[in-house]
C-alpha cells in the first residue's frame, strides 16, 4: 500500500507541477462541445437527450490523454524497467497507477462539468447531486481498464493508437450504462431501475480492477 | 506435410458442407415469407448463427490458451491463442458479412443495430486489436505476456459486452426484428445442427493446420538461428 | 568461506524464433567483480535480464542469494544502473531520491540522501529539475539512485557510454569503493581497461553461451581484444 501510494504522489507531484495532462484533457472536452455544436444542428430538445452521450464522448477522448500519459512519461526513461526491478508487488505498482490517473481524470471532470452545465443550460436541482456517484462508478470502470491497457500500449510504438483499440470495445459497456444513467440523472426521473444499473457499472469496476490487479505482475515482466 | 488424419478431416470436411448446403436448400423448408428474395435470404440464417457461435468458441480458445501460457510459460499455447485469434476473426467478419445480406431483403434496411451483429462487431474489434498488439510488438516472450493478458481481459469482457447491448437494445426497441431463431421446427433443427456441426469441424482444421504452420515457422528460423551461430 | 551469491545452471532464453542465451553456466560469490564482456547481441543483456529477475529463463536454474531472483527480498538488494536514467525528468534530484527511497524502504532518508549525493557531488543541484541536468549529471544521479539502498548487488550496464572523463572517473572510483565494501558487482561493458582496472574475473559471452571464463589478473586488456575481438578477414564468418 505504502508503495502504491509513492507512485500516486509522485505522479501527482509531476502532473501538478506540469500541468500537462490536466490542460490537455480540459481544452480537448471544449473543443468537443464546440465542435459538436457546429455538426449537430438540433432542436434544444433534442440536445438535451444527446447531451449525457457528449458528455461522455468528452470524458473518454480526454481520458485517453490521461492513460497515454501516465505511461508514456513512464516509458521515457526507461522507468518500465525500473518498476519491473522494484521489490513491490505489480498489483500494487498498478493500484498506484490507477489512483493517480483516476485522480487526475476527477479532477479534470470537475473542471470541466461547469462548462458543460453552461453550454447546454442545465437546470440545476438536487437530484444532480446523484452524478457523482455515476461519473465517479464510470470513471473507475474506464481507468481500472484504461491503466492496464495503457501499460499494454506503452510498449508499442503507436502507443495512442493501439490503447484507443483495444480500449474503446472493451469499454463500451461503460459508456452504455453511464450515458443512460447520466441521462436519467439530468433529464428523468431517477426511478427503481436506476440503482441496479449503477450497481452493475460497479460491478464492471470491481471485475476489471481485480483482474488487473492479478495480471500486472505479467506486465512488467520481459 | 499432409499426414492422413488431416487427409481424411479434409474429405469429411467437403463431405459436410456439401451434405449442409444440401439440407438447408433442398430439405428444410421454406419459411413463410412475403417474397422469395426473403425465403432464400433467410437461409444464411443456417451459416450465420453458427460463425457466430463459433467465433465465440475461438476467443474461449484464445482465453484458455492465454491462461495455459501464463501459467506454463510454453510457447504453444501462444501460438494456439494466435491461430485461434486469427480463425475467430475470420469467423465473426463472415457474421458480419452474411448479417446484412439477410437483414436487407428480410428488413429492409443493411445493418440493424441488434445484440447480435452490434456485439459481434465490438467482438471483432477486440480481437483485431488483440492481432494489431501483436504486430506492433516484437516476437519474444513479452509480446506473448502483453497478448496473453488482453487475451484474458478481452475474454472477460466479452459476456458483459454482449449483455449491455441486450440491455441497450430493450431501452431502444426497433422496429421488429426477429433474430430468426425463436422455434426451430424437426427439420429445420435438424439442417441448423448440421450446419453447426459442419462449422466446428472447419474451425478445428482451421485452427489444427494455423498452429502446424505457426510450430513449423518456428522450427524453421530456429534452425536457421543455430546454424548462425555454429 | 566463499558463499555463492548468484548461481546459473544450465540457462537457456530462447522463445520461438528468438535465441538469447544458450545453456549458460555462471557462478559469483559475495564480493567478486566480474566483467561480462562481448560483442553486441550476444546476449549480456538478457544475462542481465535474467539475474535481476525481469527475465525468467526458458529452462535452467537461477538462484540469486539462494533463492529466486524475482523475490521481493531479492529486488531490495539489487541495482541496476544502465545508460536508462531511470529518473523523472519533471521532478527534482531530491524529489527522485525521495521517491525511491521510499520504494525500497530505505532506512534514514534524509540522512541517506544527503550522503549519496554527497557522494556524486550533486548536492548543490538537488533543487533542480532533472531535465535541466546534463547527461553526465544525470548519471551520476542514476548512480546515487541505486546506492540509496546500500543494495548487495550491482549490475551496470554499459554503464560508461556517453559519459565524460569526469564522471567515469567518478564511477570507478565509486565501483572501487563498492567493491571495498564487499559487494558484489557485475559490469558488461565494452571498455576492457576500465574492465581489467576493477575486476577480479571476466566473462566473455559470445554467440549467446559463456566462451571464456577467467580472471582478470591472468590475462590482460590487449590480450582478450586479440583473442576474441579481432577483426576477421573477410570470407570468415563473423
Amino acid at each position: 500500500m505504502r508503495a502504491a501510494l509513492s507512485i500516486l504522489k509522485k505522479d501527482l507531484r509531476m502532473e501538478f507541477r506540469s500541468k500537462e495532462s490536466i490542460l490537455a484533457m480540459w481544452i480537448f472536452s471544449l473543443l468537443i462541445f464546440v465542435i459538436f455544436n457546429f455538426t449537430f444542428e438540433v432542436s434544444r430538445l433534442v440536445m438535451l437527450e444527446i447531451a449525457p452521450g457528449l458528455l461522455w464522448v468528452a470524458f473518454i477522448f480526454s481520458g485517453m490523454f490521461g492513460l497515454n500519459h501516465s505511461f508514456s512519461v513512464e516509458k521515457e526513461n526507461g522507468n518500465l524497467r525500473s518498476m519491473a526491478l522494484m521489490p513491490v508487488e505489480g498489483g500494487q505498482i498498478y493500484l498506484g497507477k490507477f489512483l493517480s490517473v483516476t485522480f487526475i481524470m476527477v479532477f479534470f471532470e470537475i473542471l470541466i462539468f461547469p462548462i458543460f452545465i453552461i453550454f447546454y443550460d442545465l437546470q440545476l436541482s438536487v437530484q444532480m447531486f446523484m452524478l457523482i456517484p455515476v461519473i465517479l462508478a464510470g470513471t473507475l470502470g474506464f481507468t481500472s481498464l484504461g491503466t492496464i491497457l495503457s501499460a499494454v500500449a506503452v510498449h508499442t510504438r503507436n502507443q495512442q493508437i493501439l490503447l484507443s483499440l483495444l480500449l474503446w470495445p472493451l469499454v463500451s459497456p461503460i459508456v452504455i450504462w453511464s450515458v443512460n444513467l447520466t441521462g436519467v440523472v439530468i433529464n428523468g426521473e431517477i426511478t427503481g431501475s436506476f440503482y441496479p444499473l449503477l450497481i452493475r457499472v460497479g460491478a464492471f469496476d470491481v471485475i476489471f480492477f481485480t483482474l488487473a490487479y492479478m495480471l500486472f505482475d505479467f506486465i512488467l515482466e520481459d | 506435410m499432409r499426414s492422413k488424419t488431416d487427409k481424411i478431416l479434409l474429405i469429411v470436411l467437403l463431405v459436410s458442407f456439401l451434405t449442409s448446403l444440401y439440407l438447408i436448400f433442398a430439405w428444410a423448408p421454406q419459411i413463410k415469407a412475403s417474397n422469395t428474395a426473403e425465403q432464400i435470404a433467410q437461409k444464411i440464417f443456417y451459416y450465420h448463427v453458427p460463425s457466430a457461435w463459433l467465433g465465440f468458441l475461438a476467443f474461449f480458445i484464445v482465453f484458455l490458451a492465454s491462461v495455459a501460457y501464463l501459467w506454463k510459460r510454453d510457447r504453444r499455447y501462444e501460438l494456439i491463442s494466435v491461430a485461434s485469434a486469427e480463425i475467430g476473426v475470420l469467423f465473426i467478419t463472415l457474421v458480419l458479412v452474411t448479417g446484412p445480406i439477410w437483414a436487407k431483403p428480410v428488413w429492409g434496411i443493411w445493418w440493424t443495430w441488434d445484440a447480435r451483429l452490434t456485439s459481434s462487431l465490438i467482438l471483432w474489434l477486440i480481437y483485431v486489436a488483440f492481432l494489431m498488439l501483436r504486430r506492433y510488438l516484437p516476437d519474444g516472450s513479452k509480446r506473448a505476456n502483453l497478448s496473453a493478458v488482453v487475451g484474458i481481459i478481452g475474454f472477460v469482457d466479452v459476456p458483459i459486452v454482449y449483455y449491455s447491448i441486450r440491455w441497450w437494445e430493450t431501452q431502444h426497441p426497433k422496429a421488429v426484428m426477429a433474430s430468426g431463431e425463436g422455434s426451430l421446427d424437426g427439420d429445420m433443427f435438424i439442417a441448423f445442427m448440421f450446419a453447426l456441426a459442419t462449422f466446428t469441424l472447419l474451425y478445428a482444421y482451421l485452427l489444427k493446420k494455423r498452429y502446424q504452420l505457426l510450430v513449423l515457422e518456428d522450427a524453421v528460423n530456429k534452425q536457421f538461428k543455430e546454424m548462425e551461430i555454429l | 568461506m566463499a558463499i555463492t551469491a548468484l548461481q546459473l545452471k544450465d540457462v537457456s532464453k530462447d522463445f520461438g524464433r528468438i535465441i538469447a542465451l544458450r545453456k549458460v553456466d555462471l557462478s559469483v560469490e559475495v564480493g567478486e567483480f566480474v566483467s561480462i564482456l562481448g560483442r553486441n547481441g550476444a546476449g549480456k543483456t538478457t544475462l542481465l535480464n535474467i539475474i535481476s529477475g525481469i527475465s525468467k529463463p526458458s529452462s535452467g536454474e537461477v538462484q540469486l542469494f539462494g533463492t529466486d531472483p524475482s523475490d521481493t527480498a531479492n529486488k531490495s538488494k539489487l541495482a541496476v544502473i544502465s545508460h536508462e536514467m531511470f529518473l523523472y525528468a519533471n521532478l527534482t534530484a531530491l524529489e527522485n531520491l525521495e521517491y525511491y527511497a521510499s520504494i525500497y524502504n530505505v532506512l534514514n532518508i534524509p540522512e541517506r540522501i544527503e550522503f549519496v549525493l554527497n557522494s556524486v557531488e550533486l548536492k548543490h543541484r538537488r533543487f533542480d529539475l532533472v531535465g535541466t541536468f546534463s547527461r553526465g549529471m544525470t548519471q551520476r544521479l542514476t548512480i546515487a539512485r541505486a546506492l540509496l539502498h546500500e543494495p548487495s548487488l550491482l549490475l551496470l550496464d554499459e554503464p560508461f557510454t556517453g559519459l565524460d572523463q569526469h564522471a567515469i572517473g567518478m564511477l570507478t572510483s565509486l565501483l572501487l569503493e563498492q567493491k571495498q565494501e564487499g559487494r558484489t558487482i557485475l559490469l558488461t561493458t565494452h571498455d576492457l581497461h576500465t574492465a581489467s582496472e576493477l575486476s577480479d574475473r571476466y566473462v566473455i559471452i559470445e554467440k549467446h553461451s559463456v566462451m571464456q571464463d577467467g580472471p582478470m589478473s591472468e590475462t590482460t586488456p590487449e590480450e582478450i581484444r586479440k583473442k576474441y575481438f579481432s577483426v576477421q578477414p573477410a570470407g570468415v564468418h563473423q
